[in-house]
């Protein structure tokens, strides 16, 4: 991205200690997706795996695909695979009647060896410019999910799951400078980063917030109706 | 414009009334439901003693294992014919285990709920992964217990699949607000978990009966799927026992917002499952009612005993089952009498008492009341006529009818028909006239006989022929 506009006096001092500009980017971000996150949750009732795991997934979507929306492929192929053998071993695990721990190695080392094979065959298509913390952030997920499954039963956990990449895909739409809202974004925090600090009233709005959320006048529309009349 | 607007307005009103997960975890959860008493809520056993200790029923603990070494040195001769093995901190129904008896036969050989056979290393393997936090809340270091095995009640048998149905009821400031039975189905696998496919089915707290019905998260159901068993009407035994110990429930656990789990015993009645300090929100489809309106309802009322909060949350929360019988049978629930408005000629209308009789086929009313509706013209013209030229036998009525109005239907004003009426007590033939009537607010267009009625308590009966969008409670 080029410094067109002009940028804050305090963004100015940080890159000038030689700090790179998507990390920066990224970092003064990151409140912004959470609260995203935290706004689609509250109020539009879509579950995930808590807020740090759809907040950290929009960051690794951003990281991996930077330069342009076609890359947003292997990321998601990535986190359904890992999802999708997740679930898989469970039914293996559960005859063999594993430990916790064991048990998510286990998965662990399936799903590094799968995720070896994804980015080889991505190497095929000539995408080979893989950083590795994102790639391990996507691996970690299996935990989460392992934990929900055996929580609330295999189910709820495909749909968390499902909800968590829903949510990710829109907060990498909104924020990645690719698309037009995400460069206004990822400018203006530039520009004036003491905007970042709106988050926090919003965010006392919402922790006090108890109205139905979206899903929930969805799921109770019969009563409601009972009620109206 | 203004119908979108007030339309919104309601739709937002109406969903103040609901309640949802930010409202239950931030108003009722969070202040009224401290930590301690939730540590309470999720130890089955801790819970047990507390409920022993204040004499509310509970199902007896055999016997509890809490280490490996424990499990090594277990007595297996300890255990009876039939119990239930169970973590102690199990979440939502995992890791639990039903034996049904001891295979003849065999030594410590039980046989579970679905049919299959287990032994003691199967036993054995189930209770370590328990003592492994495999099922627990937290993962950590669970305890295993095991559990007199209750037997359904014969009142409820015919609605359950295999398991054991159990009844939650929501208690808020020592009050029942509300309350739901909960079925276990095919679909569930013998699960009285609604998430499963169980059969939510919401109770009238006033009463124990049952009223809505839900399957699974949203299907509103009449009947057990595939079946004729109703579901509405459903009288819950020992209720005022149900709604007293899950009210004292509250007051020992310490658990300002309760769901409390009832089981009904075949042979020991009513008895503690456990205590639920995150009741779900899915109550509100089975009672078709929304839970918010009710707790803000119960709110700061000062409740001395358990005695009298059940009281309070009856008088509030009862009497919901007529109105719910006129909404799903889209007929409306009239006393046996009931005040009824006659429209007659040159828009006079009269509002009478009314006997509902469904013993009377048609409607009748008093010749007084016929006069003064207008129809006195109608009334002298038949009185002229001389009734006796016609001999009335059994079955010969319609002959008569057809007669009578050939020779006189014009010399009579507003007369619809006759009515022949053959009785022991002396037979008539009967005018008729044609008006509407309202009952209970609804208009009926009906014919008519008119008859003395003098000497009767009421100037007018209501046959069952105009009753048809009407159910009669008998005790209105």
């Amino acid at each position: 991205m080029e410094n067109q506009f002009e940028l804050n006096p305090l963004i100015e001092l940080i890159y000038s200690q030689g700090l790179p500009e998507q990390m920066v980017v990224v970092l003064l971000l990151f409140p912004i997706i959470a609260t995203f996150v935290v706004l689609l949750r509250q109020v539009f009732g879509l579950q995930a795996f808590g807020i740090y795991t759809p907040t950290i997934i929009t960051v690794v979507f951003m990281a991996m695909a930077h330069k342009s929306l076609d890359d947003l492929a292997y990321p998601i192929a990535i986190y359904i695979f890992v999802i999708v053998i997740g679930m898989l071993m469970r039914f293996v695990f559960k005859k063999l009647r594993l430990l916790y721990l064991p048990r998510v190695a286990l998965n662990l080392t399936i799903i590094t060896f799968s995720v070896l094979f994804i980015l080889t065959i991505a190497g095929f298509f000539g995408m080979t410019e893989f950083s590795f913390f994102p790639i391990l952030i996507l691996i970690t997920i299996v935990e989460k999910f392992v934990l929900v499954q055996i929580e609330k039963g295999t189910k709820v956990a495909a749909s968390l799951a499902f909800e968590t990449l829903f949510i990710a895909i829109i907060g990498y739409l909104i924020m990645t400078p690719i698309t037009p809202i995400g460069q206004y974004i990822s400018i203006g925090v530039q520009e004036y980063p003491y905007l970042i600090l709106f988050i926090i009233p919003v965010n006392l709005i919402l922790g006090k917030w108890t109205g139905l959320r979206v899903t929930e006048l969805i799921r109770f529309k019969e009563i409601l109706k009972k009620i109206k009349s | 414009m203004f119908e979108f607007i007030s339309s919104l307005f309601s739709a937002l009103s109406a969903s103040k009334k609901v309640l949802g997960m930010n409202s239950r975890n931030l108003t009722y959860i969070r202040p009224h439901n401290l930590k301690n008493a939730r540590i309470l809520a999720d130890n089955k056993i801790e819970s047990k003693k507390i409920f022993k200790k204040n004499n509310i029923p509970t199902p007896a603990l055999i016997a509890k294992i809490s280490s490996h070494e424990e499990l090594e040195q277990f007595n297996w001769n300890l255990l009876p014919d039939s119990f239930v093995l169970k973590p102690n901190s199990g979440l939502g129904g995992s890791g639990i285990l039903i034996v049904y008896a001891r295979k003849k036969g065999a030594q410590n050989v039980w046989i579970k709920s679905n049919g299959k056979t287990i032994a003691i290393k199967d036993l054995f393997n189930h209770i370590s992964h328990i003592l492994d936090g495999a099922f627990s809340i937290t993962n950590s270091a669970d305890i295993a217990f095991f559990e007199e095995r209750l037997k359904i009640s014969k009142e409820l048998k015919p609605y359950s699949y295999r398991g054991i149905p159990d009844i939650r009821i929501i208690i808020y400031n020592k009050v029942p607000v509300m309350a739901m039975l909960r079925l276990p189905t095919k679909s569930s696998d013998g699960k009285a978990n609604l998430q499963q496919g169980g059969i939510g089915v919401g109770i009238d707290i006033a009463t124990g009966t049952t009223t809505t019905a839900v399957q699974g998260k949203n299907k509103i159901i009449d009947y057990i799927p595939k079946t004729r068993m109703l579901l509405r009407g459903i009288k819950i035994p020992h209720w005022n026992e149900m709604l007293e110990h899950s009210v004292r429930a509250q007051e020992v656990s310490g658990l300002g917002y309760l769901g409390a789990d009832i089981a009904l015993d075949r042979d020991n009645g009513p008895v503690f499952l456990e205590l639920n300090a995150q009741p779900g929100l899915s109550i509100q489809i089975a009672n078709m009612a929304g839970l918010k309106d009710r707790l803000e309802r119960v709110e700061g009322l000062k409740i001395k005993n358990a005695a009298h909060g059940v009281r309070v949350g009856k008088n509030l929360f009862g009497g919901e089952i007529e109105q719910e019988l006129e909404e799903t049978s889209g007929k409306k629930v009239i006393g046996s009498i009931e005040k009824i408005i006659f429209n007659g000629k040159n828009n006079k209308s009269i509002e009478v008492d009314a006997k509902i009789d469904t013993g009377a086929y048609s409607t009748s009313i008093d010749i007084d009341l016929a006069k003064k509706l207008g129809f006195s013209a109608t009334i002298e013209a038949f009185e002229k006529i001389n009734l006796n030229q016609f001999d009335i036998k059994p079955n010969n009525g319609s002959i008569i009818e057809k007669e009578f109005l050939k020779k006189y239907k014009n010399t009579i004003p507003f007369l619809e028909t006759v009515a022949v009426v053959f009785a022991a007590s002396g037979s008539s033939i009967r005018p008729v006239i044609k008006t509407s009537l309202v009952i209970d607010g609804e208009k009926i267009v009906a014919k008519i006989n008119i008859v003395n009625r003098s000497n009767l308590k009421y100037p007018a009966i209501i046959g069952k022929r105009n009753l048809h969008k009407f159910l009669i409670d008998v005790s209105k």
